[in-house]
């Protein structure tokens, strides 16, 4: 297993580094750059100033080179300064990637606390008013764009009844900073991300365990005289769930890259937000950063479904 | 018959679809007395599996619905119980095992886990001796290994493994009733001896009388005290091994054992009984088996036969069971 995960790791390496060649030269292909995007376009003389900053942040250069200094440096561990933050480029995404972690990980819990559930209440009464009633209501959940739940959450919860904070990541007071704090403000995002995404699992997971009561091991199982709530939590369950831990290393890979629309309703400075702001002032170090980052979680995401996978799956051994 | 452990009488198992009404299990009656092995013959559709399953209350739901009759298990009514009484009683006092070992076993279970299982649900025990047990039991089924077997899921086993954890899973409680649905058919023919071997031997140490389905009339040879040919939902021959080998009174019965290929025959070809089974959807009025059969008269499409007993012990559905008999 060990020897497995580390081939996948080095496995990663090709693919990273296709992926940021991509970005790096479909960015440059964008009209406009940095400079353009930072001076103020009523100043005198702006073309000479413009290349004076071109020439200082090494804009003038061949793409390749450009693209050549900038690995050299990422592998040293150096992701360069914002263009439009003017801050190290790791002093900005490190508070963004922990206010997306908290965000990620509390948005995925809501999804998998509801979803879960109500894909098994619906699979132990199939075909009935009630299956019905719930599936005709996930639809209507899921059909719904996503940011329509936040801009209710927002005027209800924090506007009308002023419970939860309407934006950013962290508060003021005695508490700011601490985990709690952050919790506090993930709460909102991550209700509202919730509230459509568990769909997907309770429409899964009724479908895996509506299949899996079909097999004949279920039926192996009431031979035994085995009662029904074991049935269906045992040997139902533990077999419906090897399809969800696969969807949930994507979902967490997807997750972690942040929530774009959602960060940007609430301004939550998570990774989502960060990149927004970093696309519209053409701050590229910020941009190269980030798209690195999202891949590297996507691709973990990834490898983490097929760990998963071996650890509820006893047939997956990996070698 | 008064010893008999399991009395079915007139048991019917209908499956309702919305523009059918199939009437898969259609007065069927049965008895099993303590030790012994009954053989349940028939061809595909006949009724045979839906009847043991009725006899576990298994029907498939929502469709399947046992409609009428009673399955007397040591004088209990089976069909009077609640579900949760009926749960007390699979796995305990009856217990089945299935045709496909490869997909009857739970995959993500270990055999340790799925074979305690039973002993947890119906006794009172702690686990590390119901996991005693499991070893035991796996070993009296010649499961060498045991110790070890326990530990390993089912995909690391092989298909007669398989069907001997299935075995020791449906004897551990040591059931008065083992009903074996086909357990030989997906099997290699050397381990298919084996397997009905080790049935043999459950019958004799632990004095589990055994139904045992099947449509192979060389496994019938072998096993049988009784047998019971089943055709389109009803018995139409019930007797002991010797006799219905001997002197079969079903034409039904009579085709089937024509059917064996034999090395002595020279004929080139194999005998089949002509045509198929009827519609259960829509049964005829006289007699099921009247337009395959080569006796048949008038009489039996108008009324249908009932089950008759022409000689102690020999029940048979046929007009003409008793008047002579007529070589098909």
């Amino acid at each position: 297993m060990a020897g497995y995960v580390v081939r996948r790791l080095f496995g990663m390496i090709p693919m990273l580094f296709a992926i940021t060649v991509f970005v790096f030269f479909m960015m440059h292909m964008a009209p406009g750059n940095a400079i353009e995007a930072m001076i103020n376009p009523r100043i005198k003389d702006i073309a000479a100033l413009k290349h004076q900053l071109e020439v200082q942040n090494g804009l003038n250069l061949p793409l390749p080179v450009q693209y050549w200094r900038w690995l050299v440096n990422v592998l040293h561990g150096n992701f360069g300064w914002s263009f439009g933050q003017h801050e190290p480029v790791i002093e900005l995404l490190g508070p963004a990637m922990y206010n997306t972690l908290i965000l990620a990980v509390l948005a995925e819990a809501f999804i998998l606390l509801l979803g879960i559930p109500i894909g098994i209440w619906q699979a132990r009464r199939p075909y009935s008013k009630l299956d019905y009633t719930v599936s005709t209501v996930s639809f209507v959940l899921f059909s719904v764009p996503f940011f329509v739940f936040a801009v209710f959450l927002i005027y209800f919860f924090a506007i009308r009844w002023p419970v939860f904070p309407a934006q950013n990541a962290t508060g003021t007071g005695p508490l700011a900073g601490t985990l709690l704090d952050h919790v506090w403000h993930a709460l909102l995002p991550a209700i509202s991300i919730a509230l459509t995404a568990h769909t997907v699992y309770s429409r899964y997971t009724r479908g895996a365990m509506l299949d899996v009561a079909r097999q004949d091991y279920v039926r192996t199982a009431r031979a035994k005289g085995i009662r029904e709530p074991v049935i269906y939590r045992k040997h139902v369950f533990r077999n419906a769930r090897i399809p969800l831990v696969t969807q949930l290393g994507f979902d967490l890979g997807g997750l972690l890259g942040g929530a774009v629309i959602t960060e940007g309703l609430f301004s939550y400075q998570g990774m989502g937000y960060v990149t927004i702001t970093a696309v519209s002032q053409r701050d590229y170090p910020v941009i190269m950063a980030t798209t690195l980052i999202f891949a590297v979680c996507v691709l973990l995401g990834n490898l983490v479904a097929d760990i998963l996978n071996a650890v509820v799956d006893p047939r997956i051994r990996y070698q | 018959m008064s010893e008999a452990v399991l009395s079915v009488r007139n048991l019917r198992t209908y499956f309702m679809y919305k523009d059918a009404e199939v009437h898969a299990v259609d007065g069927v009656d049965l008895d099993v007395r303590a030790g012994e092995i009954v053989c349940l013959v028939g061809e595909s559709g006949c009724g045979k599996s839906m009847t043991s399953l009725s006899i576990m209350r298994l029907v498939p739901q929502p469709a399947g619905r046992i409609v009428s009759g009673k399955i007397l298990l040591d004088g209990v009514d089976l069909l009077r119980l609640s579900e949760d009484e009926m749960t007390d009683v699979r796995g305990n006092q009856i217990s089945m095992i299935f045709q496909e070992p490869m997909t009857a076993l739970n995959p993500v279970l270990t055999v340790g886990d799925q074979i305690t299982e039973v002993l947890l649900r119906h006794r009172r025990m702690r686990k590390r001796e119901a996991w005693q047990r499991a070893v035991e039991m796996l070993e009296f089924v010649g499961v060498a290994r045991a110790a070890q077997i326990v530990h390993e899921y089912p995909h690391q086993l092989s298909g007669g493994m398989r069907q001997r954890v299935m075995i020791a899973m449906a004897m551990v409680c040591e059931p008065k009733l083992l009903i074996a649905d086909e357990p030989t058919t997906a099997l290699d023919v050397t381990i298919q001896a084996q397997v009905l071997d080790l049935m043999r031997k459950m019958r004799d140490d632990f004095g589990t009388a055994l139904i045992l389905i099947t449509h192979d009339l060389g496994v019938v040879a072998e096993m049988a005290d009784r047998v019971v040919v089943m055709y389109a939902g009803q018995v139409v021959e019930s007797t002991d091994a010797d006799t219905l080998f001997e002197e079969p009174s079903h034409p039904y019965t009579r085709g089937l054992l024509r059917s064996i290929p034999s090395l002595s025959d020279d004929t080139e070809t194999l005998y089949s009984i002509p045509g198929t089974v009827p519609d259960a959807a829509a049964f005829p009025e006289g007699c099921r088996f009247a337009d395959r059969c080569p006796l048949a008269q008038p009489e039996c499409l108008a009324t249908a036969p009932v089950l008759r007993e022409v000689r102690p012990g020999h029940w048979v559905r046929c007009h003409f069971a008793d008047k002579g008999s007529v070589s098909v």
